[in-house]
């Protein structure tokens, strides 16, 4: 299978939040040495770090969504709209995304015609859509799942919900 | 000491926030996320709410005044409203958009007349409290930001 996103790096370094200074065996690899505990903006920097698109049209959840991915070290990109989002993955200007998080319920293209479009593109299909809601809708949860997303996290999320997810997308 | 009083008086205005239904627990979600490399990070998302529910209060507004009203979208801006004030924990206010939405699927614009003057109230109430909280909190010190974000 051969997936120019999904990057499968061989020794992902996806340990959430605390980090002290890398072990010297890794500073080789690291595109940036420093060996006192990286500043967040250093840490962006690091190739093998997973990037997540994150898709809301609120900015207060765009900002809280983005710092809990943050926290647990992974790069994010915001936009506030799905057309937006698609545009940036065709156009090929989000590279190396690993994971699309997305709200169901947005003005224009909803986050479930999102999911749609990406699995239905040979280029986007691999990356993992999660989905979230501030509905609990059994109907539309498994409608989600079926068209084949990763999850489905209710709102408010908490980092909790964030960190248990993206253990399980390395 | 004039320092551990004002970080007292943070504590108690804080639990009264908590113990009259202001706020619930996604507020300390959103402490609990504040760090060293975001230390003003509740205040800015707090800020970000109120400048985006002003908007959205204008315009729910409106579609209440417009004839024939448009139940649909008046729902949807009331619904958007209801994520945010979730988003930061706002209780009460999360409740009472639930109540409007309940009356917009009933279609009663009396109800939904009744229900939008008291989110106004309870998003006016809100907005004063956290101003008055995080004033407090900025004269207690980043020194108790850094305190509190490691619990």
């Amino acid at each position: 299978m051969t997936s120019s996103v999904a990057a499968a790096a061989p020794s992902p370094i996806l340990s959430p939040k605390v980090v002290a200074a890398p072990p010297p065996l890794k500073a080789a690899d690291r595109k940036v040495v420093p060996v006192v505990v990286a500043a967040a903006a250093a840490v962006d920097e690091v190739a093998n770090e997973m990037h997540v698109l994150a898709v809301d049209d609120s900015s207060v959840d765009r900002a809280v969504i983005a710092k809990i991915l943050r926290s647990s070290k992974y790069r994010v990109t915001t936009v506030e709209s799905a057309t937006r989002a698609l545009e940036l993955l065709c156009l090929g200007l989000v590279p190396n995304v690993n994971m699309i998080i997305t709200d169901y319920w947005m003005p224009g293209m909803t986050g479930y015609e999102l999911l749609k479009r990406v699995k239905e593109s040979s280029k986007l299909k691999e990356i993992p859509v999660v989905i979230m809601s501030s509905e609990n809708v059994p109907n539309r949860i498994s409608r989600c799942l079926e068209e084949g997303a990763e999850d489905f996290l209710l709102k408010p999320v908490r980092p909790s919900d964030v960190s248990r997810l993206c253990n399980r997308i390395r | 000491m004039e320092y551990s009083n004002l970080r007292r008086q943070t504590i108690f205005m804080k639990k009264n926030l908590f113990d009259q239904g202001f706020l619930d627990e996604q507020f300390n979600q959103l402490e609990e996320l504040q760090d060293e490399s975001s230390p003003n990070f509740v205040e800015e998302v707090v800020d970000l709410f109120f400048k985006d529910s002003s908007r959205l209060l204008t315009n729910i507004e409106q579609a209440i005044d417009k004839y024939p009203q448009d139940f649909y979208r008046l729902d949807s801006l009331v619904h958007q409203f209801k994520g945010s004030g979730s988003s930061i924990g706002a209780l009460r206010v999360k409740n009472e958009c639930s109540v409007f939405k309940a009356h917009c699927n009933d279609r009663s614009l009396e109800g939904c007349r009744r229900s939008f003057q008291k989110i106004k109230r309870e998003h006016a109430t809100l907005k004063q409290k956290l101003e008055s909280y995080f004033q407090l909190l900025r004269q207690v010190g980043p020194r108790e930001h850094a305190v509190s974000s490691r619990k």
